[in-house]
């Protein structure tokens, strides 16, 4: 499928026909008038900010009307969204664009179904962690046009701090390399991530096994030679079998330890940071239209069956006479 | 000013009668003056009044300790005061001097001082609370060095003991059994503790050697889960989390007594003249020894020429230009502060001094003729040229160097907007991770300014022994930045005063 562009017609027939207000997520309009709201109406980024609806029927009117090239609202609830005064909390967010997934397996320009696959993989994933390891259930995941956003709306986490969400985004991602000494009545042991069925160690050892089985011989990661990339592409299928130590005895422990250091520093990519620890982003607005690539972002009730290329596309799509 | 009233004091020592044994149990205060036998002792004292007078049995407690080194009699504290000051001293020279002798500072691992203990460490958390606040360098000194003083101790206790005292302290604490993550919203935030370095499942912090086995147990192949307990969880980090979350407490306890004392008329004098001894033990290792700069020598480090040999890996690859995303991050925010610092007030973060740009560069002229040629150099460098499509991220420069939201830099508007100081190396890796390749010196610091000090010691001291001259001629000048070399500012400046929204759209 082309992934081109909306034109002001198509973008109007969108509005006019095939959206509503009911597709916004229950989880937005329940608290439509503490949020805030930005649009694009030119295609040149979000300049009209500060935007407030009182009620849905407002916010059906605007979009039918001015029908825009993107619409946003903010992860954050103020007291006086108007003014962005009066935070109260935000949404802790995750952002995984295809296009910016580090190790990507297809190579292609922007998107395609391969990567956006690739993405859902590592969406899978992170929620498997919010709620196996962080114990979080509000979790809401939207696909945006280009990739995917992952939303939560747990109390517990919403009032959290940048700094509790670098935390949070390191530990979901696997950006650190587990310790692999431990010691216990003044003995030493040594404990590779792998060995560790549980807790960060599991976390970190799923992230690099994705990022293995997706490493090409294109693919440049810090520390790591050809060689090394040879050898991870040769012996990768003990791990489709969790035969890690045998991996590991194979690659070599020292280029093994070096492997796994350069795939740590790219994990932080797999999400964008800067969206999750920003306390007043605006984030593209579930049921909108992404009219860079003419897809509708969509609030994703199953996220093993869904299809953005059956699930995401607007009508007018297939209408266009090529 | 001292803040519980007089209440029956309990003994600082307690009995446990285990298979027969009598032990004799060290009482939680010693580790944790914050608990409720801590502040039972707080109450007995009741006021401040004789807190300067001699204590007979402290010296004596001192001066009978076995491991205790005593150079001169003026060593031994004598009063409440005195002991207060010696635990901060402890804490400075333990950290900084490389003569450091553990045995003179013995007594203070002895838990027979219990008690004078407990009120010192009031008194030090009161003095800077009304002093300095929670803000401060004293504060933060305060806090690590009660985390030290608790290492210290379990250290020096019999393993069975500490033990004990650790699963009690932590079921103060810990006010449940089950304990969600985000009971450690402080500590994260803070960054006293690592969201990685706790073992989590539904959300819950596991502990207990039971829990563990019943989640995990069934898990763990091909070796023994209750092994596997001993090295994850074990004794460590339950030591971890009881001494980051005392140390929380003590910065918790600090931030209650500011804000008590900013509503009362006149503090303490006795705290206040406390709170300038801790400042005067505070700032003498920066004298004697270089406190915080990791560098070798003493004395504070003078701004200069700016040296590109002494640059960290991601400076040198932000200044060969930003080819994918991010560019007005790496200009605006990342480069401007760096470089500005680096040349003109490299010590800011050992310092602890806010200042103006012009306070170092009286009429601009090295602002104007290094700082911001070296900025514009590494902004047309990126692809595309950044003031290409964004001339007004030259405004957004002028504001982070302090200087409002104009367009040139104008001593009239300085003081606008703050000089920003440099991004620290956790905050690139998350808004730039494409910029951070560390090497073996980054391992070491925390803030690329840090890197710049420590380097630009080391290339200035060669130079200076004489260095070994490239062969090829080049003199070593060739790495100064000079002027002449870059291209000088434009003046194609945008006149509009519109900020840059960091708080953009995210597809």
């Amino acid at each position: 499928m082309d992934l081109k562009p909306a034109n002001p017609n198509e973008r109007r027939q969108y509005y006019r026909e095939e959206w509503d207000v009911k597709n916004v997520p229950d989880f937005i309009l329940k608290s439509l008038i503490q949020r805030e709201f930005g649009f694009d109406h030119m295609g040149r980024g979000p300049n009209d900010r500060y935007r407030v609806f009182k009620n849905t029927d407002f916010l059906r009117k605007f979009m039918r009307y001015r029908a825009p090239f993107a619409a946003y609202s903010s992860v954050a609830f103020y007291h006086k969204p108007r003014r962005r005064d009066g935070w109260i909390k935000a949404e802790l967010v995750f952002d995984v664009d295809a296009k910016d997934i580090p190790i990507r397996s297809c190579g292609c320009e922007n998107v395609c179904e391969v990567c956006l696959n690739q993405a859902k993989d590592i969406v899978h994933g992170l929620v498997d962690t919010l709620k196996g390891d962080l114990g979080l259930s509000h979790i809401h995941v939207v696909y945006s046009g280009r990739g995917y956003h992952i939303r939560i709306l747990d109390d517990l986490v919403m009032g959290a701090d940048s700094d509790v969400r670098t935390q949070v985004v390191k530990y979901l991602v696997g950006s650190d390399v587990p310790r692999s000494e431990y010691s216990s009545h003044g003995m030493k042991y040594n404990l590779e991530h792998f060995t560790i069925p549980f807790g960060y160690p599991q976390v970190f050892t799923h992230r690099v096994k994705q990022a293995l089985l997706a490493v090409n011989m294109d693919t440049e990661i810090d520390g790591v030679n050809k060689n090394i990339l040879k050898a991870v592409i040769k012996h990768r299928d003990l791990l489709k079998d969790d035969q890690w130590g045998i991996f590991r005895k194979n690659i070599g422990p020292v280029r093994y330890n070096k492997l796994v250091k350069g795939i740590a520093s790219l994990n932080l990519t797999l999400v964008d940071a800067k969206v999750s620890i920003d306390l007043k982003r605006i984030l593209r607005l579930p049921s909108s239209l992404h009219s860079g690539v003419s897809m509708i972002s969509t609030e994703i009730k199953n996220l093993e069956t869904f299809d953005p290329f059956q699930d995401a596309v607007p009508k007018f799509v297939y209408e266009r006479n090529e | 000013m001292f803040f519980i009233e007089t209440e029956y004091f309990c003994s600082g020592k307690f009995f446990l009668i285990t298979r027969n044994i009598i032990v004799f149990m060290v009482s939680i205060s010693f580790l944790n003056p914050l608990s409720p036998e801590g502040k039972d002792i707080v109450r007995e004292l009741g006021s401040l009044e004789g807190i300067s007078e001699d204590i007979p049995q402290l010296r004596s407690i001192v001066t009978h300790n076995p491991s205790q080194e005593i150079l001169d009699d003026g060593e031994i504290p004598s009063n409440f005061l005195e002991l207060a000051l010696k635990r901060i001293e402890w804490h400075i020279k333990k950290k900084h001097d490389r003569e450091f002798n553990g045995r003179r500072y013995a007594y203070l691992s002895d838990d027979k001082i219990t008690k004078y203990d407990v009120i010192s460490f009031y008194l030090l958390c009161q003095a800077i609370g009304v002093k300095f606040g929670p803000n401060s360098r004293e504060t933060r000194v305060m806090v690590e060095s009660q985390g030290d003083l608790i290492n210290e101790r379990l250290g020096k206790l019999h393993a069975d003991e500490g033990r004990s005292m650790v699963e009690k302290s932590l079921q103060m604490l810990l006010a449940d059994d089950q304990v969600h993550w985000t009971f450690f919203e402080e500590l994260l935030s803070s960054r006293k503790i690592r969201l990685t370095d706790l073992v989590l499942d539904q959300g819950e912090l596991i502990l207990d050697q039971e829990d563990f086995l019943e989640r995990f147990g069934p898990k763990i192949k091909h070796r023994n889960p209750m092994s596997m307990y001993q090295l994850l969880i074990g004794d460590e980090l339950k030591e971890l989390i009881m001494i980051k979350l005392i140390m929380q407490e003590t910065e918790d306890y600090i931030k209650q007594v500011h804000e008590k004392a900013e509503k009362m008329v006149e503090p303490n004098p006795i705290l206040l003249e406390l709170a300038e001894q801790v400042s005067e033990v505070l700032s003498e290792p920066m004298q004697s020894y270089g406190y915080g700069s990791g560098r070798g020598g003493g004395g504070p480090l003078k701004a200069g020429p700016l040296n590109n040999l002494a640059f960290p890996p991601c400076v040198k690859k932000a200044l060969e230009g930003i080819k994918s995303g991010g560019r007005n991050d790496a200009i605006v925010l990342f480069m401007t502060p760096f470089v500005s610092y680096a040349r003109l007030y490299p010590d800011v973060f050992r310092m602890n001094i806010t200042k103006r740009v012009s306070d170092q560069d009286p009429n601009l002229e090295i602002t104007e003729n290094e700082v911001l040629p070296l900025i514009y150099e590494a902004a047309q460098r990126c692809v595309p040229p950044l003031f290409d499509d964004q001339p007004q991220e030259k405004v957004n420069i002028n504001a982070k160097l302090g200087f409002g939201m104009h367009s040139s830099l104008n001593m009239n508007h300085e003081g606008e907007t703050t000089w920003y100081t440099p991004m620290s190396c956790e905050k690139i890796k998350l808004h730039l991770p494409h910029l951070c390749k560390p090497d073996d010196v980054c391992k070491k610091i925390g803030n690329p300014l840090s890197y710049y000090n420590r380097r630009i010691w080391e290339v200035n001291n060669l130079e200076t022994e004489g260095p070994e001259t490239p062969e090829n001629g080049d003199s070593d000048n060739s790495n100064k930045i000079e002027a002449s070399e870059v291209q000088k500012g434009t003046g194609e400046d945008n006149k509009s005063n519109e900020s840059t929204d960091t708080t953009g759209g995210s597809a």
